[in-house]
């Protein structure tokens, strides 16, 4: 056969230096290239992650016992010798972004699969990678100094399951530094400042939101194929809104990062809540924060520990029982005393009294008070039982007013109540109590400090947040409350005004343990009527409107685009087929009942519409019966399009 | 040291008194007429006789009955009790495997025991078994020292003395109950009760079919409302907040929207399609839609939206909003407003307030249709600004409502009742099918058969016994097999139902009983379970049932479990540790039961803790802990009702002659 001259650029020798030329036959193989090629530069190296990419026809030439001819490569063929891995900058849920080797010439999904095994998250099906959202150029030179996070020492490892080593996987326990980069993971960040929430890019509408999913990669290629190239940028995202089997034990980066990008989508209105939502949200995000700060931060739960650990927890269990005899009812008999002079006023239609001085006393769940303190051993005037009161806060710091509302449910109504506090620790105190019981518990709980505590540390919120506007949060104490919410509160109210309505309902919350905030805090945002929808911009066939298609983890609905009603709903478990025509890029779909519906997509391709359709039946064919193992054959076939077949 | 003990033994001894006073804990057996009575010494403002005055006089003979049933019962026991005091004690020690104690328990008696018969039987017998030295549990691998016997000792008792304190404070309604056939039944509450423990009680009154629909509802005339109770709230609470002279009442009727959206889900989650759509959906649909509602990580609330009829603020008129409904409240869009969330304003949200039916309100508010609902604080009980009443078009979409509001407020706990419930009305419906086979073939393994027959429909395992599994899903799975084994515990085999059918019936209900208190009372530290020797003590309120049959001696702890041994023997699978340590705490019960007035309560139990050897205590531990769901009674009607219930006697005492006192006045008053 005749030899012929074909030559490779090899990435390792420069950019400048010439292609290496080589002879070669139409029957020799891929291997012989190689071998060939290695030869001929004379480095002396491991080759093995390197392999031949195609340019003109982008494709790796992965088979190494394919021969030229079966590959139909001329001497025309642009060909560079390169390695499959190559450090990429992944931007994370939470904002950071970490360098780390990935792999350019597996399909994407198996890239994202290396990717989370590398740093512990479990379920990879669920992520994805995206192109980033252009940053605007103006501040670049000043931000250009942002903190990447280097794990390009990390060799990928093909263990399925990484072995643990404190609780992180062994990777992560080589070095001081290697440990700081699985914190960062592992920890849910700081509030934000509220200048740098208001600088991310927000989706203004719901064509903006479309616009965002069109960015998604085609899981069925590589990164190659779909022009990401060597240090390029690409984020990882949560992106199918099925969370399977969520275990806070094993799940630590996942949640954290899941937290983390719900979080970010409700600061950045990518998610519509109400007002009250927002301010739950709030608290919630304070919460995680402050006991964030306040906790041992690495939870080692390394494999060995495992077994110590659940023993450790059951005996907490027992013992949390036991205290429920015991110790607990110990603190019953020994509750704070809680008597001081207060006023009071009840607001009625015609009577202008003003606040009137009386001696108080907490018992239980209920307040008493009398003429003076001497008094106090007899009957007193009234005794008020807070126990399904509504409290409320009436505070000014400034203005040195502290004021606690009591609405208390008789018979008749509810009583509204007015006492007033002298000072902050009085009003901390009192406020505490009043909030312990009108949930039934008494002075003897032992949240009653901590409820002190956080009352005057959101006191002292207050007074940070009137004395310099809009500090960016600097102490723990001075939590500036916008960073708790989006732009749009920042503009309808002031933080201080912001402080109470958070600390609100932050009563709620305030008890809960690291994990089952955040579960909450995911929990909320799940029971959200819009969670889940990831919107796309179609054309109906048959139509001559755009409209826009809401895929969710059940069902896809219609949305007209001029009224933002739902238009109608259809599910999956209805659903008999779908297709795409790929020729005039058309998904068409056929439900039970001979419902057809067919379009075009607008915004993005119809590549990733029929992934997304695919992937989430995919994740509903997940259960626990089948074990970890993740089906990968099948989420191919469910979202890989022609060329799967 | 000893002043501490000193003091302590006398606080015990007060202790027991007051309690004695309180008497009646619980229970199961007594139902009677009565409006709402609080007997609780300490708090209520209602007095005792007050109420008792109110009763009738059929009523009142008929609790009073049951009352002395009770009495004579535990009596009876009591004096068994004695007997076996001197005998049973040494027997403890001996035997190795036998009950595990809750170790708080006795060494609590082994102090009070002169001053106060009351307090437990088990606390003698536990004396004299902490006074055996080595005690011979297989379990315990470490021998705790003296130090630590002591300070474990001191503990307990320290625990014992709170936990009486508490008792002490337990509040008890009387209930009077009515039917859908125009009678009634009166039932003793205490607060700890859940509705769900008081249906089962009804259950066992009535021979009803104990479908999934039954409820125990409140009315009040004058608010023309209707609610019916969740089944895991307490019952006592919501009927504190009546008003003294309110005629409100509680009524036992079956209502089919409880848990329809359980059996239809379709009709609230997909309500905007087609009805007729709806009707034809297949089962594995609405499975799904269970499934993604009620199984994720988060309840899914129906997403409603709709006109209504709003009147607040306590004005006359009637005026529409567009509502919806979401997670966290309800909520209106403000007129000229989109839809969006972010303009919505906030109606109310669900922490303070409860959702009832309103009955013709159309003559009574002029409201535009006879479908309305309202909002309010449970303790408002009057015509107030503060209820909010919405008026639907049709009963439907009110149906919707309130259904939807009571996902988002309960969450999962709706769930779980509904298959709490629905165990408990498939192990029934076994019974009744099962009763006469069982009496005719003794032979029959009725385990085997209970296992089978009923919910597979649902896909779980029923359980026999329904109650341990009553809440916790994860239960569920191991109970089955426990009470397999349990059963038969003769024979090696445990599949085979060796025992007579009327011990069969006996011996699950027992298992139940025991259960619940297994969660409830302590979980004893595991270092206790060490120190203590593993005396039987029964846990009192198992005593009775078991009791009851046989003769009261010991004897009957002997002849009705012959097995005991064997069951520690055999092979257990892991799961069935949680019932273990039930099936041990049974055999001893015969003793204590008549002593205490056996507070249900959490604490007093002995028989909670695991200690059977094999189970490895972390596992059984965290379960119990963390739901005490237990029911009362569980079993259907087969078990004879009087028995089971009444296993307070000891206390009873004060509360007789109150209610004896009462008749008379009443008498004399006529």
């Amino acid at each position: 056969m005749a030899a012929w001259d074909l030559s490779v650029t090899v990435e390792d020798l420069g950019s400048d230096a010439p292609p290496v030329t080589l002879s070669v036959a139409s029957d020799l193989h891929v291997g012989g290239v190689i071998l060939k090629l290695v030869e001929k530069t004379q480095i002396q190296r491991d080759w093995s992650d390197h392999a031949i990419w195609w340019e003109q026809k982008q494709r790796w030439l992965l088979r190494t016992a394919w021969t030229l001819e079966k590959y139909g490569i001329h001497a025309d063929a642009r060909l560079v010798f390169m390695p499959q891995h190559k450090p990429l900058k992944l931007g994370l849920p939470n904002g950071t972004t970490l360098r780390l080797q990935a792999c350019f010439s597996s399909s994407v999904f198996q890239t994202v699969m290396g990717v989370c095994r590398m740093l512990n998250i479990r379920h990879p099906e669920e992520l994805s990678l995206l192109r980033p959202v252009e940053e605007k150029k103006k501040k670049k030179d000043k931000d250009s100094s942002e903190e990447i996070y280097d794990l390009t020492e990390v060799p990928l490892s093909s263990a399925s399951r990484p072995c643990l080593y404190n609780g992180m996987p062994a990777h992560f326990a080589d070095s001081p530094q290697m440990e700081a980069v699985y914190k960062m993971l592992s920890v849910t960040q700081p509030p934000p400042a509220p200048e740098f929430i208001a600088k991310q890019y927000r989706a203004a509408s719901v064509v903006d939101k479309a616009h965002i999913n069109g960015r998604w990669l085609d899981s069925s290629r590589c990164l190659m194929q779909q022009g990401i190239q060597e240090n390029d940028r690409v984020w990882l995202r949560f992106k199918y809104f099925s969370f399977y089997d969520i275990d806070p034990k094993y799940d630590v980066v996942r949640l954290a990062q899941l937290y983390e990008q719900a979080r970010w989508a409700i600061l950045l209105e990518d998610i519509d809540c109400t007002e009250e939502e927002m301010m739950l949200f709030g608290a919630l995000q304070y919460h995680i924060s402050k006991v964030t700060q306040s906790e041992p931060q690495m939870l080692s739960s390394s494999a060995a520990m495992d077994d110590l650990e659940s023993a450790l927890q059951s005996l907490e269990v027992k013992m949390e029982g036991e205290s429920s005899s015991a110790s607990e009812m110990l603190e019953n008999m020994t509750a704070p005393d809680l008597n001081d002079y207060l006023k009071i006023f009840r607001p009625k239609k015609l009577t202008l009294k003003g606040y009137k001085q009386y001696w108080f006393k907490f018992q239980d769940t209920s307040i008493s008070y009398f003429k003076s303190k001497e008094e106090s051993i007899g009957e007193p005037i009234q005794q008020i039982n807070l126990k399904g009161c509504e409290v409320a806060p009436d505070v000014n710091v400034t203005a040195q007013k502290f004021l606690i509302r009591l609405l208390i449910p008789a018979p008749e109504g509810m009583n509204e109540l007015y006492l007033r506090c002298e000072n902050e620790q009085q009003y901390a105190q009192w406020m505490a109590g009043c909030r312990l019981a009108s949930k039934g518990k008494t002075l003897a709980d032992s949240s009653f400090q901590n409820e002190i505590q956080s009352i005057r540390s959101f006191l002292a919120m207050q007074k940070t947040s009137s004395g310099s506007h809009g500090n960016s949060p600097t102490n723990d104490e001075g939590i500036n409350t916008h960073s708790l919410v989006s732009p749009r509160y920042h503009k309808k109210y002031k933080a201080k005004q912001l402080t109470p309505r958070i600390l609100d309902a932050y009563q709620n919350v305030a008890q809960l343990s690291l994990t089952d905030a955040v579960m909450r805090f995911l929990q909320i945002w799940q029971a959200l009527p819009d969670f889940g929808l990831s919107y796309v911009v179609v054309r109906f066939k048959g139509s001559r409107k755009d409209e826009v298609l809401g895929i969710a983890p059940n069902r896809l609905i219609r949305i007209d685009l001029a009224v933002g009603d739902v238009v109608k709903t259809w599910r999956y478990n209805n659903m008999k087929q779908w297709n795409v025509n790929w020729d005039i890029r058309q998904v068409a779909i056929e439900f039970e009942g001979n419902i057809n519906i067919a379009f075009a997509c607008v915004t993005a391709d119809c590549k990733i519409v029929h992934e997304f359709i695919g992937g989430y039946i995919f994740m509903s064919t997940r259960s626990r019966a089948k074990g970890d193992e993740l089906n990968e054959k099948l989420f191919h076939k469910l979202t890989g399009g022609h060329e799967a077949l | 040291m000893d002043d501490i003990d000193a003091m302590f033994s006398d606080l015990l001894g007060e202790m027991d008194l007051l309690t004695q006073s309180l008497g009646q804990e619980t229970v199961p057996p007594a139902s009677l007429p009565s409006t709402n009575d609080n007997v609780n010494l300490s708090t209520s403002y209602t007095d005792l006789n007050a109420s008792l005055n109110e009763l009738e006089d059929t009523d009142l003979d008929a609790l009073m009955a049951d009352l002395m049933a009770d009495l004579n019962e535990s009596e009876e026991k009591l004096a068994a009790q004695i007997e076996d005091l001197k005998g049973p004690s040494p027997p403890p020690s001996d035997l190795p495997p036998p009950p595990p104690k809750g170790p708080s328990i006795r060494p609590a008696s082994s102090l009070p025991s002169p001053t106060s018969p009351a307090s437990s039987t088990s606390s003698n017998v536990s004396t004299s078994s902490a006074a055996s030295p080595l005690p011979p549990p297989p379990p315990q691998a470490t021998k705790p020292t003296k130090e630590e016997i002591e300070a474990q000792m001191k503990a307990d008792k320290i625990k014992l003395a709170l936990e009486k304190l508490k008792e002490a404070k337990v509040k008890k309604l009387v209930v009077k109950v009515l039917m859908n056939d125009g009678s009634a039944k009166t039932l003793m509450v205490d607060e700890r009760q859940t509705v769900r423990e008081v249906l089962d009680n009804m259950f066992e009154k009535t021979h009803c079919d104990c479908n999934v629909d039954w409820s125990l509802c409140e009315t009040n005339p004058e608010l023309q409302l209707e609610r019916a109770f969740e089944d895991h709230e307490n019952l006592v609470e919501p009927l504190l907040a009546w008003t003294r002279d309110s005629e409100n009442q509680v009524l036992f009727q079956e209502r089919g929207e409880k848990y329809e959206v359980f059996k239809n889900p379709q009709n609230f989650y997909l309500w905007k399609k087609d009805k007729r759509a709806l009707k034809e959906i297949k089962d594995k649909d609405k499975e799904l839609l269970i499934q993604e509602n009620f199984c994720g990580t988060s309840i899914i609330v129906p997403d409603l939206e709709g006109v209504m009829h709003l009147k607040e603020d306590g004005k006359k008129s009637w005026k529409t909003r567009l509502f919806q409904l979401r997670a966290s409240g309800i909520y209106y869009v403000p007129k000229g407003k989109t839809k969006s969330s972010r303009d919505l304003v906030c109606f109310v949200q669900f922490d303070n307030l409860n959702v009832y039916y309103g009955k013709d309100f159309k003559n009574k508010y002029k409201a535009p249709t006879d479908f309305c609902f309202f909002l309010k604080h449970p303790q408002i009980q009057k015509e107030s600004q503060y209820i909010k009443y919405l008026c639907c078009d049709d009963a439907w979409a009110m149906n919707l409502w309130v259904t939807g509001i009571r996902i988002a407020k309960y969450g999962a706990s709706l769930y779980e009742n509904y298959k709490t419930a629905e165990k408990k009305a498939a192990v029934s419906s076994v019974w009744t099918n099962r009763s006469t086979p069982s009496s005719s073939n003794p032979s029959t393994p009725s385990p085997t058969i209970k296992a089978k027959s009923p919910n597979q429909a649902n896909g779980h395992a029923q359980e026999p016994q329904p109650r341990p599994v009553s809440t916790d899903f994860g239960h569920v799975p191991p109970p089955p097999p426990p009470l397999a084994d349990f059963l038969p515990p003769p024979p090696p085999d445990p599949f085979r139902p060796p025992p007579p059918p009327p011990l069969a019936v006996k011996s699950s209900l027992k298992p139940a009983l025991p259960h619940r208190h297994l969660p409830t009372n302590f979980p004893p530290p595991p270092p206790a379970m060490d120190n203590l020797p593993p005396p039987p003590l029964p846990p009192k309120d198992d005593a009775p049932p078991d009791f009851l049959p046989p003769p009261p001696p010991a004897a009957g702890f002997g002849s009705l479990f012959p097995p005991p041994p064997p069951l520690n023997s055999l092979p257990l699978p892991p799961p069935p540790v949680s019932f273990r340590g039930v099936d041990q705490s049974l055999p001893p019960p015969p003793l204590d039961a008549g002593f205490l007035p056996p507070p249900q309560p959490m604490f007093t139990g002995a028989g909670a803790p695991p200690p059977p050897p094999p189970p490895p205590p972390p596992a059984a531990a965290p379960k119990p802990a963390l739901r005490p769901s237990g029911s009362v009674k569980k079993m259907p009607p087969v078990p004879p009702k009087r028995t089971t219930p009444s296993m307070h006697g000891g206390g009873d005492g004060d509360f007789m002659s109150e209610l004896a006192l009462a008749m008379n006045k009443k008498r004399g008053l006529h």
